[in-house]
């Protein structure tokens, strides 16, 4: 009779953790960032931005500053494609000083407070800044993204912070992106 | 034993459903898939979602609506309560007219005027005069003599895109009809038709037809140049019952509750500049007049408009836009042919309006949206014996409106502060400011509400004002909704509301039946609104719940129930509706959709000193099934359903005390339907 009534007791544990495992999951998978579709954009800038002659050859540093999803979708690109011949390399960072020496350096969100001393370190150096966040290209970063109404991904361009850091962008680029001067 | 079993079952069904979701990111399926996403053109980053693949629910749900903003928003931050409903969700349901769609949207219902005609209620609200503006392609499809808008096989539900429905105020963007609600309906345009679309539909019901109508449109978009023509002829059958007035006196319906719509819309667009005209003829059949039986047999009684828009937005500078827009509309409603026309009642009036509306995008975060209207209302009577107010046989009226909006979108909030004042030289000013606040983080979106309203008086209100005159009525409403996307596929929304208006215009007969108009009192309502959606490839479920209550509110005589101190005639206090589709195979749904009534409370008979007596109306319980196919044939597809499966015979109640007895609608009806499109190209 007990074993009769723990059984129904467990049954109904069952249902209820069935239940939040139900739900939990779909948290999981509710409207999260498609750090993939930012990693293909990122692809591009690094595909139709021009850096000068001398940092065109040896491996690509790609820095990420800060902790952010979109690592581990940058590793997956690095180690599946290659920039011009060129090796992609990620480097995680959590300090603005341990971005030295990189090609492109991405500002996660919960970094975006650093972008002016980091315009003012890589100032005249040829490194990309892209700020994840909407608004950095404002600030200082020379491409930022933009979550537009309709959920569609877009792209600041700060023209002349880009020419700044002696770096090209392509028209086709140019036409792409949204540019803010 | 058993113990172990049940973990065990636990342990796998735990993680059978951690695989499923698992499942999606295989790794050797991500890496092709990635390997091609790599390779992607530019143009095609250009169609790349900050949150990837949206699902059929976030398509939905952000998708951009400017009806409670002028500028685009999703739906989840629009700064209204709103319900939007797409062209597939009123095909596939297979909806014979918008008293269907509509009765499905959280607080809309619809209740018995005079002559037969059936208005809408929102949030337990009598709104039928003036209330609820309707938008048919952005024209005021309210006639202006009473402000009121004729539902039951009327519009061309066949034709129709999208609706968009505020199920609050919206005054402070349009004006004096749109005090608890606007109904915006956009119908399918030059390139949504893209070539010829004819449709048909027949309904059945037990003793007689429901409805034939036909429908065509065609269109096309050709570089800067689009147009489209639509046309839509039937007939219908407001119902087969019988009914029977307060003196037990009945006329049968069958044959003489017509309802026969005759409508076009014409749209012509070159570069910016768009002309539309719209002609809206209505003609019903009513035997049941101010509530008692006609004698002398059913009589026609025609509602005729028609409206014309020239618009030309000029873009000023990237940032900067300026709409001039001009429009007239015609209008003859409440017509009786079956009278002499030189006795009965016979007016006519038209509305000239032009607005000027500037739009200035200061940034991507920061819009104003500000402007000006006037518009001069005539009106005529056309017969031998009866006059305005200001005795003679013409009026006219001129009013004009300022009004300004602010929307401001930070990373925290968004807000939306504007406000609209009108003066009218007849009735004086109205100034209804508003402000809200919404935002959607990621799963979770609010939005918190206030809201000024106001009803402007008709041409009729004026004219059959007291002797005290007529005044605008105000009202103030408090929103606040809180969604919740449970999954990629699910969404929670709930709202409260308070709706408080002062001095609200009521209409009254006296014992000679006549008209009258006065600002009286206080009333409004408070509820609450839920809705759970699931949308997926296999089809969606939208159930919903509405509630109202007036017993913290003032009452309006002619509109309380003695009896009990929450409800108001006609309306019930608790509602649930049901909409599903399940897209069984391709091109082929079935489609379910039910309405919930609670109790409901109507006047219905009079007692022997001639007072009307109140009476309890049993809950009603409306179930409706419809298969959709799309047939092999390319562009052609087919239906039937039934509507009112349970044959409940609904009617519909008089929402004030008119001596009007209740309305029966339809008998179970068996609907059939046939819509063919050909396309001229495909579109790109």
């Amino acid at each position: 009779m007990n074993n009769t009534k723990h059984i129904a007791t467990l049954k109904k544990l069952l249902l209820v953790v069935l239940l939040l495992r139900g739900i939990y999951s779909g948290n999981c998978t509710a409207q999260e960032t498609d750090y993939k579709a930012y990693t293909l954009f990122i692809y591009n800038f690094m595909k139709y931005v021009e850096w000068p002659e001398a940092q065109s050859k040896g491996d690509f540093v790609l820095a990420v500053l800060g902790d952010s999803p979109i690592t581990k979708e940058l590793q997956t690109l690095a180690s599946s494609k290659k920039l011009k011949g060129r090796n992609i390399i990620i480097k995680k960072c959590n300090t603005p000083e341990e971005t030295v020496g990189c090609n492109l350096l991405y500002i996660s969100s919960s970094k975006s407070a650093s972008v002016k001393a980091l315009k003012e370190q890589t100032k005249d150096k040829p490194i990309l800044i892209v700020g994840e966040r909407e608004g950095l290209a404002k600030k200082g970063a020379g491409l930022s993204f933009v979550t537009m109404e309709d959920d569609e991904l877009k792209f600041d361009i700060n023209k002349k912070e880009i020419e700044q850091h002696q770096l090209k962008i392509s028209s086709s680029l140019l036409s792409l992106g949204i540019v803010i001067n | 034993m058993n113990r172990i079993r049940v973990f065990f079952y636990a342990t796998v069904l735990w993680f059978t459903n951690a695989n499923l979701t698992f499942a999606q990111t295989d790794t050797v399926a991500v890496k092709k898939d990635t390997l091609d996403y790599y390779d992607m053109s530019l143009d095609q980053l250009l169609k790349l979602k900050a949150h990837g693949v949206p699902s059929e629910l976030e398509k939905l749900i952000n998708s951009l609506i400017s009806v409670a903003s002028k500028k685009p928003l999703n739906v989840r931050e629009s700064p209204s309560i709103v319900s939007l409903i797409t062209e597939e969700e009123i095909k596939n349901s297979g909806a014979r007219d918008l008293i269907d769609v509509l009765r499905l949207v959280p607080g809309i219902d619809f209740g018995v005027d005079v002559e037969g005609q059936v208005g809408i209620g929102v949030r337990g609200n009598w709104a039928h005069e003036g209330k609820v503006l309707v938008l048919l392609d952005g024209q005021e499809m309210n006639e202006i003599l009473f402000a009121t808008t004729q539902f039951g096989n009327h519009y061309p539900i066949e034709q129709i895109k999208k609706i968009e429905v505020i199920r609050g105020p919206g005054s402070a963007i349009y004006g004096g009809f749109a005090e608890y609600g606007v109904i915006n309906i956009i119908t399918r345009q030059a390139e949504d038709i893209n070539g010829l679309t004819i449709s048909g539909t027949y309904g059945q019901m037990e003793k007689d037809y429901g409805r034939r109508n036909a429908n065509i449109s065609i269109g096309k978009k050709n570089g800067d140049f689009a147009f489209s023509l639509s046309g839509m002829i039937g007939q219908g059958q407001r119902s087969d019952q019988t009914y029977t007035d307060f003196a037990d006196t009945s006329y049968n319906m069958t044959g003489n509750s017509s309802l026969n719509p005759k409508y076009f819309n014409a749209a012509f667009a070159y570069k910016g500049l768009s002309f539309r005209c719209i002609g809206d003829f209505y003609d019903t059949k009513v035997g049941d007049g101010y509530g008692n039986v006609i004698k002398s047999g059913a009589v026609i009684e025609s509602f005729n408009s028609i409206f014309y828009e020239l618009k030309y937005p000029i873009q000023i500078s990237e940032k900067f836009t300026l709409t001039p827009r001009v429009n007239y509309k015609t209008q003859t409603p409440w017509l009786s042919p079956s009278y002499d026309q030189k006795t009965a009642y016979n007016r006519n009036a038209n509305r000239a309006t032009g607005n000027l509306t500037a739009s200035w995008n200061i940034n991507r975060h920061i819009n104003f949206v500000f402007g000006t209207e006037t518009y001069q209302d005539k009106a005529t009577d056309y017969t031998d014996s009866s006059f305005f107010a200001n005795r003679t046989q013409h009026v006219s009226y001129f009013n004009y409106t300022f009004f300004a909006q602010g929307l401001i979108k930070t990373r925290v909030v968004n807000f939306i502060v504007g406000a609209r004042y009108d003066k009218h030289n007849a009735y004086g000013e109205a100034f209804v400011p508003r402000i809200g606040i919404t935002k959607k983080y990621n799963k979770f979106h609010f939005k918190a509400l206030y809201s000024g309203a106001f009803r402007a008086p008709a041409i009729e209100n004026i004219n059959y004002a007291d002797s005290g005159g007529i005044r605008p009525e105000l009202t103030q409403v408090l929103e606040l909704e809180l969604g919740y996307q449970v999954t990629r596929k699910s969404i929670l929304t709930a709202n409260v509301y308070d709706i408080t208006t002062n001095n609200p215009i009521v209409y009254y007969t006296d014992t000679t039946n006549a008209d009258h108009y006065t600002n009286s009192g206080h009333s409004g309502s408070q509820g609450i609104e839920a809705e759970y959606r699931i949308k997926d490839k296999w089809g969606y479920v939208a159930l919903n719940y509405a509630f109202y209550t007036v017993a913290n509110k003032g009452k309006i005589h002619e509109y309380e129930v003695s009896q009990s101190s929450s409800s108001l005639l006609a309306f019930a206090n608790h509602r649930l509706n049901l909409n599903a589709c399940w897209k069984v195979a391709k091109g082929l749904s079935l489609n379910a959709t039910a309405s919930y009534y609670g109790s409901r409370w109507a006047y219905t008979s009079v007692d022997s000193l001639g007072a009307s007596a109140l009476e309890k109306i049993d809950p009603t319980f409306l179930l409706n099934f419809f298969v959709k196919y799309d047939t092999p044939l390319k562009g052609l597809s087919i239906g039937a359903g039934c509507y009112d499966i349970l044959n409940q015979k609904f009617k519909y109640i008089q929402p004030y005390n008119g001596g009007h007895a209740m309305l029966p609608a339809s008998s179970r009806e068996i609907v059939f339907r046939m819509n063919y499109n050909l396309n001229f190209k495909k579109k790109n």
